[in-house]
């Protein structure tokens, strides 16, 4: 059983330091985080990397992605999570998807002013596909250098959500004035609905639908916006009083939405067990057909009439890789994306409730809840994205702590917000 | 004939430990995946230990390496034990206790969520029995949370650890115990005294597996809670996760990453190296 | 009763509610996988059914494209599986029989690169299968689950392979058989339970495996049928029932393998057992 060589032992020991060896900072840093040369010349293909993993949207993409004859597209869709994780390794490849989904926002202006991101500027000038936006959205999609990096197709709006037949039966109307609020919630409690439904458990960024939307009722749009850039603090008397209101919301949220995702906190609303539910109009993917028709909607009311009315809207749509083989062919099928008739099919077929971003889609086609959506936006004074689209998923992470800290105890609220307050800072100063 | 040696290794060298050695590198920088890498030596480490989520992680961990392991070790032997004897239905009991590792951890996550509800069986069994007052939102509740998920993972982890015992009693030699009853020594005297120590070799697989599992645990509490209700049952992993791959800030994941690896180091190597000590050539 | 008779009574009162509580979640993905979407999304995921479809399969292997990932999943796990062993019972071969310097420390080592968690190898390994020209084939991915699962199975071959008596060896050496011929004449056939059993546990974490399948591919059309299964879940809604019935689909090999390997299991993964 027993061999030895000595000239074996030499050569392993010599593969042992030629494996330490090899393995230099250097030669570690380098191969592992630089990205590796791209050369030139262009392909027949383009690749579209999506993250609409969502049932309807995904299979509305892959219509709107047929029906582009150009040049042959591969399409792959990629859950959210693992999207946005690999979302660097995308962006930084030699060969990178042509086209991407993402949002507006501080991330896409994150990659843009790190060089990652295609400029599209052309596309919104002259007879580009975007040139007949609305200025709000080419200013959403505009980098820190003043070109365009993005291109939005589709958004929807926020909105306390409820069944048209569950109030008729309960015999109560929406209201306009927080007052009334207060007063519709009391009704429904004694008839023994829950008034507000909240997911909140494995999704705690339904949170901060309500915390955005009291912000922007109490202190006006300008003030979220420089809150989220770290301009005031989380434990100013402004947020304070922000807390006041969410905390006389706090008798009325079911509290078994603790448990909930977001999606399953649509049941009890389906099922006339919740009355309202404040959230995005994406919710129509989520109830039963019969209930669809039955889902209306009513804009936060209005707590300070002083106040400009501000609205939430994230808006979605695609950017394309720096590095790509191919960027007319990107560039194109940017623009059949941003098309008119695009936009139609895409919203046509995801059931998500989307508004269209192209002046040039009829929307008298639409369902009326979403042409109420476009009226609500429209008369809105300003109009602001969702929490971490305006700000960053680690600023996000510190709002779902504290306000899922002040669902559970909200005595302790100004130890929270002391607390949210140096976690924010951490993150926006690191 | 040294080839024989080479090719595995080389193979293990080049995907494993060199990539292993960029995060040990990428632990001493400030990186967000784009672009290079910025140099910041010891600082993760140093922001580490004055972090409170990293030390409530940790807390975690040390309660679940505990909880995790030992019930799954516990449990395991047990089954094994159990339906190690030849009877009538021993083998749909076994195949019914394995069966969970066969799953996805998506909807095996997504089953214990509905379990836990507050509407779901878990409550719904502890009212049946007059125990209303111990109902509770078992995964939204901060004290609980943790403690929930380690019950799900403990039950799909069960059969996993029945199997490799109950390879480990097929090769017991069974006359032993004969003689030893023979002689006039109880169930619990003959385990302790004849089978366990005949389960030495065993026992080194287990405990290698379950350590390197409960340090590695992410998918089912990811599933379940993500590491909420605010970072009640976050673990070493997902805190990692977390950092690395929603915040991008893959310079602190790594160091992150790198505790666990010396945690698992500690435990593993040593209780090896004792053991391979034992077995002379 | 006698006293077996009552034991054997003892025995089922106790295993069989037991073995309920592991069954009740294949029953709860069956029952959610022939449900609709509207029941589910209108009374809950933890109602009984109230509907009866197969639209959840039909989707999951239409739109889903589960039919293409299971055949891809087979492509992945078979050779990555055969070749993980070939190469760790190479490896253990070399160390248990033969005395090369450091020997444990190599073993150690080995089993250390298992102790690593995987995600935060993610990065780098995309990079460097990037450099390597392997990134986003099924070739890389089968490189990184061999590279990755060496180090356990050699250490579980070495073991075994410690225990069988150097005579088996000696003989086949003093007729003139060279290191390959005893490796693959004597060892080998000697190893069979071990390598059946090993086979089967690699078969099922390979099979199961997500993370490094979403780090190493990046075309939908590639994926293995974990990573599949990810994708049938949106950002915002599921379909559950789509998501049960591909669930199914996808545990059907493993469980068809672990079946077939349980006599193996038994008797293969010892270490160290008398004759």
């Amino acid at each position: 059983m027993v061999h030895s060589e000595l000239s074996r032992r030499t050569f392993l020991t010599g593969i042992g330091l030629a494996g330490v060896g090899g393995l230099g900072a250097a030669l570690l840093g380098g191969c592992a985080t630089s990205s590796s040369d791209s050369g030139g010349g262009s392909s027949a293909t383009l690749t579209l990397q999506s993250s609409l993993s969502d049932p309807s949207p995904k299979a509305a993409l892959t219509k709107v992605v047929d029906g582009y004859t150009k040049t042959k597209v591969t399409l792959n869709t990629i859950a959210i999570e693992t999207f946005r994780a690999q979302l660097p390794t995308y962006l930084n490849s030699a060969t990178p998807p042509d086209v991407l989904t993402w949002y507006a926002g501080s991330v896409a202006r994150d990659y843009a002013s790190k060089g990652f991101l295609l400029d599209v500027s052309d596309l919104w000038t002259g007879s580009g596909a975007c040139a007949g936006f609305s200025p709000a959205l080419k200013e959403l999609s505009t980098g820190g250098d003043g070109k365009q990096i993005f291109i939005p197709t589709n958004y929807y709006w926020w909105g306390v959500f409820y069944r048209k037949s569950a109030f008729q039966e309960w015999g109560v109307q929406p209201a306009t004035t927080w007052d009334e609020f207060i007063a519709l919630c009391k009704a429904l409690k004694a008839k023994g609905v829950a008034p507000i439904s909240m997911g909140t458990g494995s999704t705690p960024w339904v949170a901060s639908g309500w915390f955005d939307y009291l912000n922007l009722r109490v202190n006006g749009a300008q003030f979220h916006r420089d809150l989220l850039a770290g301009k005031h603090s989380f434990d100013g008397p402004e947020v304070k009083a922000v807390m006041e209101h969410y905390r006389e919301l706090l008798p009325y949220i079911d509290p078994k939405g603790r448990s909930y995702s977001w999606q399953d906190a649509v049941t009890p609303l389906a099922s006339k067990k919740a009355g309202m539910y404040l959230i995005g109009a994406f919710i129509t993917q989520s109830v039963p057909k019969d209930v669809v028709d039955d889902i209306d909607f009513f804009r936060v009311p209005i707590i300070d009439p002083n106040v400009p009315v501000a609205e939430e809207a994230p808006t979605d749509g695609y950017f394309a890789s720096a590095k790509s083989k191919n960027v007319d062919g990107a560039k194109e099928l940017l623009s059949y994306l941003a098309s008119a008739p695009a936009q139609e099919l895409f919203i046509k077929e995801s059931a998500s409730s989307n508004l269209p971003t192209s002046p040039q889609v009829s929307t008298t086609g639409f369902s009326p809840l979403v042409q109420k959506g476009i009226k609500l936006l429209n008369e809105s004074a300003a109009i602001t994205q969702f929490f971490n689209r305006d700000s960053s998923d680690a600023l996000q992470s510190t709002a779902d702590t504290a306000l899922t800290k002040f669902l559970d105890s909200p005595g302790d609220v100004n130890s929270i917000l002391t607390s949210w307050q140096s976690a924010a800072q951490k993150v926006l100063t690191s | 004939m040294w080839l024989f040696l080479l090719v595995p290794a080389a193979i293990e060298i080049g995907l494993v430990f060199w990539p292993a050695l960029n995060s040990f590198y990428l632990s001493l920088t400030k990186w967000n995946g784009l672009g290079a890498p910025e140099q910041v030596g010891l600082d993760n480490y140093r922001d580490l230990f004055s972090d409170d989520v990293f030390r409530e992680a940790l807390g975690n961990n040390v309660i679940w390496a505990v909880g995790f392991g030992g019930l799954s070790v516990a449990g395991g032997l047990a089954l094994a034990v159990a339906l190690n004897k030849p009877r009538r239905g021993v083998g749909i009991y076994r195949s019914a206790i394995y069966l969970p590792m066969v799953f996805s951890l998506a909807v095996t996550g997504l089953f214990w969520r509905v379990q836990y509800q507050p509407d779901g069986t878990v409550n719904t069994l502890l009212g049946a029995v007059g125990l209303e007052s111990l109902e509770r939102q078992w995964l939204a509740d901060p004290k609980t949370a943790l403690y929930a998920v380690l019950v799900a993972a403990v039950w799909r982890q069960v059969g996993y650890v029945m199997v490799l015992y109950l390879a480990g009693l097929k090769g017991t030699d069974p006359s032993l115990d004969d003689a030893s009853a023979v002689d006039g020594a109880g169930p619990w005297q003959r385990f302790w005294y004849v089978t366990w120590p005949q389960l030495r070799g065993v026992n080194t697989v287990v405990f290698a597996v379950t350590v390197i599992d409960s340090l590695r645990t992410f998918d089912i509490v990811w599933a379940m809670t993500q590491g909420g209700p605010y970072h009640s049952s976050e673990l070493l992993s997902t805190y990692m996760f977390q950092q690395g791959f929603t915040f991008l800030n893959l310079g602190y994941a790594s160091a992150v990453a790198v505790v666990i690896f010396a945690l698992a180091i500690l435990f593993i190597i040593t209780y090896l190296v004792r053991t391979l000590k034992e077995e002379v050539a | 009763m006698s006293t077996a008779a009552r034991k054997g009574w003892l025995f089922h009162a106790v295993m069989a509610p037991l073995t309920l509580l592991w069954v009740a979640p294949m029953v709860f993905v069956v029952l959610i996988s022939i449900r609709s979407f509207d029941d589910i999304a209108g009374r809950g995921t933890a109602a009984l059914p109230d509907s009866f479809t197969l639209d959840g399969f039909r989707t999951a292997f239409g739109e889903g494209s589960m039919g293409r990932a299971l055949w891809t999943s087979v492509q992945v796990t078979v050779p990555a599986v055969l070749l993980s062993l070939l190469l760790s019972s190479m490896a253990a071969f070399a160390l248990s029989r033969y005395a090369i310097p450091g020997r444990r420390a190599i073993l150690l080592v080995m089993l250390a690169g298992n102790l690593l968690p995987p995600q935060i190898l993610l990065i780098p390994v995309s990079r460097i299968t990037e450099s390597l020209g392997i990134y986003d084939t099924l070739a890389g991915l089968i490189a990184i689950h061999v590279g990755f699962g060496l180090g356990f199975y050699t250490f579980v071959l070495h073991g075994f392979m410690r225990s069988i008596p150097s005579e088996v060896t000696e003989a086949a050496r003093i007729d003139g058989a060279g290191p390959f011929s005893v490796y693959a004449r004597i060892i080998m056939p000697l190893c069979r339970p071990s390598l059946a059993a090993l086979g089967a546990l690699a078969t099922t974490w390979i099979f199961n495996d997500l993370i490094w399948s979403i780090t190493v591919l990046r075309t939908q059309a590639k994926f293995p049928v974990t990573a599949a299964l990810l994708n049938l879940q949106g950002g915002y809604v599921s379909n559950w029932n789509v998501v049960a019935a591909a669930s199914i689909m996808a545990a059907v090999p493993t469980a068809i393998v672990f079946f077939a390997f349980q006599r193996h299991f038994v008797s293969g993964l010892l270490m160290g057992s008398t004759k």
